[in-house]
């Protein structure tokens, strides 16, 4: 199911991804300025955090500087019990994500609620992202209104616009309870001190205007020098991420929606290292956070398309998770994702702010390889078995047909679906396996029809 | 509570940034030079290309040919002024009533928008039958509460794009964020003066009238469409969490 759904999405994008940047002069021009702004800005990023955090400060907003996770979470959890804050409105936030703050919330007894249409769907079936742009793109429309009955218990919605309105009903009544908003950002201006967030739903906008607390957590690397050069990354974001030419929000926020404290009303920016200043240090991969978290390189990747997101249980997928994750996290953990990739080089074509992503996921394997953390043991073990058998024609020939009469038993109409023993059961949790065709092996095939 | 120490390098990020970049203090850059941007391919002028892109998203966009002059004092605005700009008013009042006429049992939110309070708007939707909110209300949960009860909310756009058929909406007019956003319907008054032909012109100017200002506007936002989601299937669905019908109302 994953791998159709998944197909249907990234075509899509692709497709509507064509259209749209066809409808700009100089394609080229724009994401090399944008990509010139980004190495600027990263290579004086002191400069700028300095001069953005005055700016917020000077709109009565309150800096944190988070160097991990659990800094960002702590703080949230401090502010919402010292301001008797009982249930969070959350708007779709990669930053977040990453850190899995809702975890930390729903342990201090502070109910994070997802507003994205997709990130409501995937909270109400626990389950993990599988797109950054379409987070539920892996569940038809059946199984959300399956969800939907059992969770919400307000009948079975029939069609895409009645799961759309249920959500919206259900959603309204959080953001009009809910003490504290909490987003992400996709640019901060160091000159004006401005958080820009871009948006279709409505949801960002209802998560920072309704409750009177907002809480923005957004990774270092996301500041840009002026309010000018936005106008280059919203032609780019939106046609790169969706195809469209400007999504239908985009704001711009200056602190707090008043600023004397009487008011009540507070903004928070939450300015998050969680490893950056890591990648910064490395000058080969420093490019890696030029990235602004489109989508693109994910819906060119002939990779992605097979696997999608889930597969190694990290929260940025596609050729920039492959590099940007094992980065974040220790080499040791994702230290495979590296090799998850054909190196085709689509994904940097795609890429708007042009990161040569071959270039880097070729360094990490090397890396990886020097280290020695690049393969697990158990991989190592099948590598060697397949070879000892495949010197071994007969060796080779019994096992094939063990291994394909075990498939078959297991497998429905076709397909291997949901094996309960590992390793397979990870794949299969969001994958289908074809089963073998009845038949033989084609050298047994080969041998029987050669001469007909 | 951390916020005593509000922006002083908690952790010691800032000092991580400055290791990584080679230096214990920073340095003021040299800014890059200006960016002269790309034209965006269009035959068509302003007006009609904002009206081809906003359709094209699904907002309704409705010209009026006829000339509004602002005037000073509402209270003899009839008496003030000529005859076309009455008929004019009128004609907007009549397309207002026409949009609303579904949502009539509901109330109708106002922005407190310059503009409403020189065409005195309020009381020629109260004629018609309307009625309605412009909010007043200093309580920050019963404006939300009451603002999300309401039908239709109306706002005055600070600008338009035509390259993306954009309206810009703005806290210096009194509660326009919310009303723009609350109620299922958001009906956008325009001048056709005020429409820009690209998104880098519109920018500029938001830099340097609204956010720009330490005194300026706390929040902006641009409008494209109505609220809109593909998260089930792709499928396109509109009126997720923002309203689902934008009218755009243009007059010169």
């Amino acid at each position: 199911m994953l791998q159709g759904a998944l197909k249907a999405a990234t075509d899509t994008f692709i497709e509507r991804r064509r259209d749209a940047i066809t409808s700009v002069s100089d394609w080229e021009a724009l994401r090399q300025r944008a990509r010139q702004v980004k190495e600027h800005t990263i290579n004086n990023l002191d400069y700028y955090l300095e001069q953005l955090v005055d700016k917020v400060e000077a709109h009565g907003g309150k800096v944190y500087w988070a160097r991990t996770g659990d800094d960002v979470s702590r703080y949230i959890i401090e502010l919402a019990r010292a301001r008797g804050v009982k249930s969070v409105v959350k708007s779709k936030s990669m930053a977040t994500e990453e850190i899995e703050l809702n975890h930390a919330l729903e342990a201090a007894g502070v109910r994070p609620v997802e507003t994205d249409l997709g990130e409501y769907i995937i909270q109400l079936a626990r389950e993990k992202p599988s797109h950054i742009i379409v987070p539920a793109i892996h569940k038809t429309r059946e199984q959300i209104a399956d969800l939907f009955e059992e969770k919400l218990r307000e009948g079975r919605p029939s069609d895409v616009a009645e799961i759309t309105a249920m959500a919206r009903k259900r959603l309204r009544n959080e953001f009009l309870s809910a003490e504290m908003g909490i987003t992400g950002a996709n640019f901060l201006i160091a000159e004006t001190g401005t958080v820009v967030l871009v948006e279709n739903e409505g949801n960002i906008r209802l998560s920072t205007q309704a409750p009177k607390i907002h809480v923005a957590v957004v990774g270092i690397e996301k500041v840009l020098p002026r309010f000018d050069d936005l106008s280059v990354f919203l032609r780019l974001l939106p046609r790169s991420g969706t195809g469209q030419k400007q999504t239908a929000y985009v704001s711009f926020l200056n602190g707090p929606r008043q600023a004397s404290p009487e008011s009540g009303f507070e903004f928070h920016l939450v300015l998050m290292d969680n490893g950056r200043t890591r990648i910064l240090a490395d000058e080969q991969m420093r490019e890696s956070l030029y990235c602004i978290r489109c989508g693109a390189c994910l819906n060119v990747c002939p990779v992605y398309q097979k696997i999608g997101g889930q597969a190694y249980g990290w929260i940025y997928p596609g050729p920039i998770g492959a590099v940007i994750s094992p980065q974040l996290q220790s080499l040791g953990q994702s230290g495979d994702l590296p090799f998850a990739s054909s190196l085709c080089g689509a994904c940097r074509t795609a890429c708007p702010v042009d990161i040569n992503l071959p270039d880097l996921l070729l360094a990490l394997r090397a890396r990886a390889k020097e280290s020695g953390t690049g393969r697990k043991l158990s991989e190592s073990t099948a590598m060697r078995a397949i070879a000892f058998a495949s010197r071994r024609p007969r060796l080779f020939a019994f096992g094939g047909k063990v291994m394909r009469g075990i498939a078959r038993l297991w497998s429905r109409d076709e397909q291997i679906k949901n094996v309960p023993l590992p390793p397979l059961s990870g794949w299969t949790r969001y994958r289908d396996l074809p089963a073998p065709q009845p038949g033989g092996s084609f050298r047994e095939r080969w041998k029987k029809n050669r001469h007909e | 509570m951390s916020e005593t120490n509000s922006g002083v390098n908690q952790n010691g990020v800032l000092d991580d940034v400055r290791r990584a970049l080679g230096r214990s203090k920073s340095v003021p850059p040299v800014p890059l030079p200006p960016f002269i941007e790309p034209s965006i391919k269009t035959a068509a002028r302003d007006l009609a290309r904002f009206t081809e892109e906003a359709t094209a998203v699904r907002a309704q966009v409705h010209y009026l040919s006829g000339k509004l002059q602002p005037i000073a004092n509402n209270a003899v605005e009839s008496a003030m002024r000529p005859n076309d700009q009455v008929k004019l008013v009128e004609s907007i009042v009549e397309l207002i009533a026409e949009i609303c006429i579904a949502y009539k049992g509901l109330e109708m939110a106002l922005s407190g928008a310059q503009l409403f309070a020189e065409m005195n708007l309020t009381s020629k939707l109260e004629a018609q039958g309307f009625s309605t909110f412009v909010c007043n209300e200093t309580d920050h949960e019963q404006k939300v509460a009451r603002l999300a009860a309401c039908g239709v909310g109306l706002t005055a756009a600070s600008y338009a794009i035509a390259e993306t058929g954009t309206i810009v909406v703005d806290s210096g007019e009194q509660n326009a964020l919310l009303v723009s956003l609350l109620p299922p319907v958001h009906i956008a008054l325009v001048r056709s003066s005020q429409i820009a032909a690209s998104v880098d012109e519109v920018i500029s100017r938001i830099g340097k009238e609204k956010v720009g200002p330490l005194d300026g506007a706390r929040s902006v936002t641009l409008i494209t469409g109505p609220s809109r989601t593909s998260d089930v299937e792709l499928v396109l669905s509109i009126g997720v969490h923002g309203p689902k019908e934008l009218h755009v109302i243009i007059f010169d």
